[in-house]
């Protein structure tokens, strides 16, 4: 049998997807449905104190106009930081509440998506506008979280003070970054169908338990009377997660008209009705001896919150986990403006948190006269800084050694501003990357036919991501098949449990479960083949009998391949179930992940610290006339435990690179102070890399092995590659110009 | 979207026929703007009368002492003219910079140069005030806006919206003329007239009256146009409206700046000719402190609105990185000549 993991495998749904024949949520269309359109808020803060909905109605092909005042049957749920499946606590069209510019007020119902579209327009609104901060006041911001209440949001360890008095050089920094929004190329869609008291929901989904588990909740249902579908998924990155009210509303208002309605968000639309990253503020104090070894780390994170929900991704839990120091002091801070509620967003801790660390760790650098890399490493440890407990594995100055070498650091002029080329000012820069290990529990179901198929079920997602193959792959190393023999079949909130597919959790997490639910179908055909009157296996306890690779082995040097085995048995068919949980997983977080939450275990438990590790390094170019900024060339290595696919995981590394570019130098979400409205929201005017923005980049995948973090050690690399990209870039922009730019996007206007 | 009436005329009479009188019609070319514009629901027109079946407006000509392009030459094949890419570098470089290869190749020149502004309050209906789209209800980006996009140069106290276009610099530059036909007859623009200064009516754009159809952009050929360069500063490497650029030509005696011609882009409200930068130019030696000098010149009168100031340096170094390109390029003519 060929080997299947740690190789490159080309996705099993590639050609479906590029054909068109991978049918995504909204390609599902309903006998006799209806199309939905949303009318939203101009104003920010206020109440509605009208709604003419005559001109909509009087629209042809227009069939209702719903409105807080008329929408029966609309249920909601809670929102997600108050522990429940939603995106947000707050539930427009309950009231006449107006709590963020792009609030949904209405909600059309027409024959075609046009008439429903235009409909939408035609809905006046009059309102009275009360006082809007689109911007949170860092000056007001609130402590998330009292020192030692447990939960070690706020956290001190030995003194800061002490640290930084004795430290030889100190940097007291502040950096911004902004507002951004995911930008999926999919659509934000829902279609529901109720017949009865059961209902069909065909929508894109980071987790279809989630939402399953949130719908039926809502209306009173057993969650077998909910279908949820959701297939494929055009890219989420955090933003397809919580039941949203355009979710809600579409399912009511399918009840209300009797008859399946589709809502496809607009582009604009989908800047307000669902969830973004919030704008933040990162204050670093760092301390170090004269050999740089850090003797204060302090790390406060301020960032943005709506009105009704505290948006806690804690940063600082990932930067503290990062160098050794004696003395840490960390705080998660938040501030209120006048918006829906944030949410996560591909890396969601640790972008903005580690555009600010490794900019702070590149000035002490500086200050200390000291080379980049070497701070790095007097600062590497094995254990981590805060629990003390030691890394399961921890290959950071592996990865900065095989990157700076493949970058060809040793070029570098230490001195800002010395390198040109032409016009260019040229500039080297590096930082770390580190993403935690969280491992969800999961479960998965095996099906293996004498034929020599499998099918592999389980409610996990493909956002783009490759788990369709990875599973694929898993199945086959373990059944001992190709393949292209192995029928993933995920994206269904009946089948066996799998995590939400944020975290970086799927492969770690759902893989593990596909890999037990394979051995357990090697125990059923083990146990069948034990019972039969002839055979290598007969009579044989089935206790000594195991499955390596595809073959069954048993005592005495016994083997058969597993699929001739099962072929011996009368039903030709087994069925296994697997079941996985981290030992360190909590029962609390089992339950949790039952009831469609999320789950983890990690990414420091009792005994270990689990983390990804990486380090990138950028060459920047700033031209002398235009002030343009260019990214020619990005280098990474990353150690991430074993490379179930290679191609697509090298994907994943690089997307994050590609998404840090943007990140650095593009991206962000334009604000209207006085109207406190979201300013560009469409993919013109937000910039995101195109083609020609992406020189470059290598990805080196180095070999770590770690038999801690699961059976098959892998950790989740989804949002590892974006981490170290921002402040690699800034960086080598300081070293290019002598600029130190500590604001988000980083752009020409920067630097005239 | 509304609901239109659709028309596909096949001559340039009938076109003018449909467009003109009370009802509210307007041409359709590549329809990138206006399409775009309608889904908005900042343009609603009663009418389309979709010009791309007038064949004959589509051809041009690079000629000895004239270049002639119809109004609905694409986008994409006059960039990819070599003859013109060595008469004019600088037209076929704006053209090449403009928005992405999928709109070049639906986009036509006629339509380019009338394209509009990107003022996100012009372009969000959900903003009440604005003077362009609705004539008399204010300026959002003026009362509190966010103005990093916008005019430097030319604006009003009724209208800050800036020109986005980057052709219409390199025609400007280089003295074009724009022909065409309506229902009072033919005639010939000067390419700086066609465009008018917001002052108090944002709304007007253009002096082209109901009904006149753009048939041609016509060029005179000077020695400056082959030393000429298009340079665009911004931060996405391709498909992105210039933070600010700038169309400049020169024409060298030795070292002496004979003619010079800049035309600066993403600062002004329209199509915008540097006079007083050219002047400074003329008759001097040239050096790079010279083109600095031109550019800052170029600059003099701009007026920083809250979030544009940048706009000004980034200007001013873009004008004098474009002028030591087309000098370069003026120098290596005069030895292909020697
Ligand atoms: C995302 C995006 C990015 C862009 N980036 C850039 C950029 O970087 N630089 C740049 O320069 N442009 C850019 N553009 C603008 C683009 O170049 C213009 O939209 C395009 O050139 C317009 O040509 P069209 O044929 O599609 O015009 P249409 O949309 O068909 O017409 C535009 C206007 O011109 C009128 N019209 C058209 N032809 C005639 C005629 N012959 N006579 C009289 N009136 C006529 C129409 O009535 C309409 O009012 C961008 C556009 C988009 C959507
Ligand atoms: S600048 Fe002009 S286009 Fe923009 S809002 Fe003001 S009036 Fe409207």
């Amino acid at each position: 049998m060929a080997q299947t993991i740690n190789t490159e495998v080309t996705r099993t749904d590639a050609r479906r997807k590029v054909t068109g024949a991978a049918h995504y949520a909204a390609d599902f269309t309903p006998a006799g449905m209806l199309h939905g359109a949303l009318a939203t808020s101009r104003i920010a803060v206020g109440t509605l104190t009208g709604i003419d909905t005559a001109k909509a109605e009087a629209e042809p092909g227009v069939v209702a106009v719903f409105t807080h005042a008329n929408l029966p049957d609309y249920k909601t749920v809670k929102g997600i930081y108050s522990g429940g499946p939603g995106s947000a606590s707050f539930w427009p069209m309950e009231g006449t509440a107006i709590k963020y510019a792009g609030q949904p007020i209405a909600y059309v119902v027409a024959e075609t998506a046009a008439a429903a579209r235009r409909g939408a327009q035609l809905v006046e609104a009059s309102y009275e506008e009360g006082e809007a901060h689109i911007a949170m006041d860092p000056a007001q911001s609130f402590i998330v979280g009292a020192e030692g209440d447990g939960e070690g949001m706020t956290l001190t360890k030995g003194d800061i003070a002490a640290g930084l008095a004795e430290a030889a050089q100190s940097v007291d920094v502040e950096y911004v970054t902004p507002f951004q929004h995911h930008n999926p190329m999919e659509m934000f869609a829902a279609t529901a169908e109720w017949r009865g008291d059961r209902l069909t929901v065909w929508m894109p989904s980071q987790s279809v338990r989630t939402l399953r588990h949130g719908i039926s909740a809502a209306y009173g249902l057993p969650e077998t009377a909910v279908r949820v579908i959701s297939p494929f998924v055009g890219g989420a990155f955090g933003s397809k997660a919580g039941i949203t009210p355009y979710t809600m509303l579409t399912i009511a208002a399918a009840k209300a008209v009797g008859a399946p309605v589709r809502l496809i968000v607009t582009r604009q639309q989908m800047y307000t009705v669902a969830t973004f990253r919030p704008e933040s503020v990162q204050r670093f104090r760092l301390g170090a001896d004269a050999s740089g070894r850090l003797t204060a780390f302090e790390h406060v994170e301020i960032a943005q919150t709506s009105q009704f929900d505290e948006v806690v991704n804690p940063g600082t839990h990932m930067t503290r986990s990062m160098y050794a120091s004696p003395n840490i002091h960390t705080e998660q801070r938040l501030a209120r403006s006048d918006t829906n509620s944030g949410g996560f967003m591909r890396a969601p801790n640790e972008m903005q948190t580690f555009f600010g660390l490794e900019q702070a760790m590149d000035e002490l650098a500086l200050k200390l006269g000291m080379d980049p890399v070497e701070l790095r490493r007097v600062n590497d440890t094995d254990r981590h800084p805060v629990a003390g407990v030691p890394f399961s594995s921890r290959s950071l100055m592996e990865c900065f050694d095989a990157a700076k070498a493949s970058f060809g650091w040793a070029d570098r002029n230490a001195e800002p501003g010395s390198m040109t080329d032409g016009d260019w000012l040229v500039g080297y820069g590096c930082a770390t990357a580190t993403y935690p290990t969280n491992i969800s529990p999961s479960a998965a179901r095996v099906r293996m036919q004498a034929t020599g198929h499998a099918f592999v079920e389980l409610a996990a997602h493909d956002v783009g991501t490759g788990s369709y193959t990875i599973m694929a792959q898993i199945a086959a190393a373990r059944l001992g098949l190709p393949v292209e023999a192995c029928d993933v079949v995920m994206g269904e909130a009946h089948l066996p449990l799998a995590p939400i597919s944020g975290g970086s959790t799927t492969a770690a997490s759902a893989g593990s479960a596909v890999h037990l639910a394979c051995l357990a179908v090697g125990a059923e055909v083990a146990r069948q083949v034990s019972a039969m009157s002839e055979g290598p296996f007969a009579g044989v306890d089935p206790a000594q009998i195991t499955l390596e690779d595809g073959m069954l082995r048993g005592p005495g040097g016994k083997s058969q391949p597993l699929v001739e085995a099962l072929a011996s048995t009368p039903r030709g068919e087994a069925t296994a179930e697997g079941q996985y949980r981290h030992p360190a997983l909590t029962d609390e977080a089992l339950r949790r992940t039952y009831q469609g939450g999320y789950g983890v275990a990690g990414p420091v438990t009792p005994e270990m610290a689990m983390f990804a590790f990486g380090a990138e390094f950028a060459e920047v170019r700033v031209h002398r006339w235009t002030h343009e900024i260019r990214v020619p060339r990005l280098h990474g290595a990353f150690a991430a435990g074993t490379w179930l696919n290679r191609k697509t995981a090298h994907s994943q590394l690089m997307g994050g690179m590609v998404w840090g570019i943007g990140s650095a130098l593009l991206e962000v979400t334009e604000l209207d102070h006085t109207r406190a409205r979201f300013l560009n929201a469409n993919i013109a005017e937000y910039l995101i890399p195109v083609n020609a923005d992406v020189r470059e980049i290598r990805v080196e995948m180095l070999e770590e092995q770690d038999d801690y973090v699961n059976p098959l050690g892998v950790k989740g690399i989804g949002e590892l590659g974006i981490v170290g990209t921002a402040a690699a870039i800034a960086n080598a922009i300081h070293h290019a110009t002598g600029k130190r730019l500590r604001r988000l996007p980083m752009r020409m206007s920067d630097l005239v | 979207m509304d609901n239109f009436a659709f028309f596909r005329p096949t001559s340039v009479a009938e076109a003018i026929d449909l467009a003109s009188g009370d009802q509210k019609r307007d041409f359709l070319a590549g329809g990138t703007t206006m399409v775009d514009l309608m889904k908005l629901a900042v343009q609603r027109p009663g009418g389309l009368v979709d010009i791309t079946g007038i064949k004959e407006l589509e051809s041009y000509e690079i000629g000895p002492g004239r270049l002639r392009f119809g109004a609905l030459a694409r986008m994409a094949v006059v960039a990819d003219d070599a003859d013109l890419r060595e008469a004019c570098p600088a037209l076929t470089e704006a053209l090449w910079k403009a928005a992405s290869p999928q709109l070049r190749n639906v986009a036509r020149l006629g339509g380019n140069i009338l394209q509009r502004t990107r003022c996100p309050y012009f372009r969000d209906t959900a903003y009440t005030q604005c003077n362009k789209r609705d004539p008399g209800s204010g300026c959002a980006a003026l009362e509190g806006g966010v103005t990093s996009l916008h005019a430097i140069l030319g604006g009003s106290e009724h209208c800050v919206a800036m020109y986005p276009g980057d052709w219409a610099q390199a025609l400007i530059a280089f003295d074009a003329e724009v022909r065409t036909r309506g229902p009072g007859g033919s005639r010939t623009i000067p390419f700086a007239d066609l465009h008018v200064l917001p002052g108090d009516s944002p709304e007007v754009e253009t002096i082209l009256e109901k009904g006149e159809i753009i048939i041609s952009i016509e060029v005179p050929v000077v020695p400056a146009m082959r030393a000429s360069h298009y340079l665009k500063a911004r931060d996405r490497e391709s498909y992105a409206f210039a933070s600010a650029s700038a169309a400049v030509g020169l024409e060298l005696d030795g070292e002496t700046v004979k003619d010079a011609r800049i035309a600066l882009g993403g600062v002004a409200s329209v199509p915008w000719r540097a006079g007083a930068a050219e002047e400074v130019l003329r008759g001097r030696t040239f050096s790079e402190a010279l083109a600095r000098e031109a550019g800052r010149a170029a600059f003099a009168d701009a007026t920083p609105l809250e979030h544009s100031a940048y706009k000004i340096p980034l200007g001013a170094d873009v004008v004098a990185g474009a002028l030591m390109t087309a000098h370069a390029r003026a120098r290596a003519g005069a030895k292909g000549e020697d």
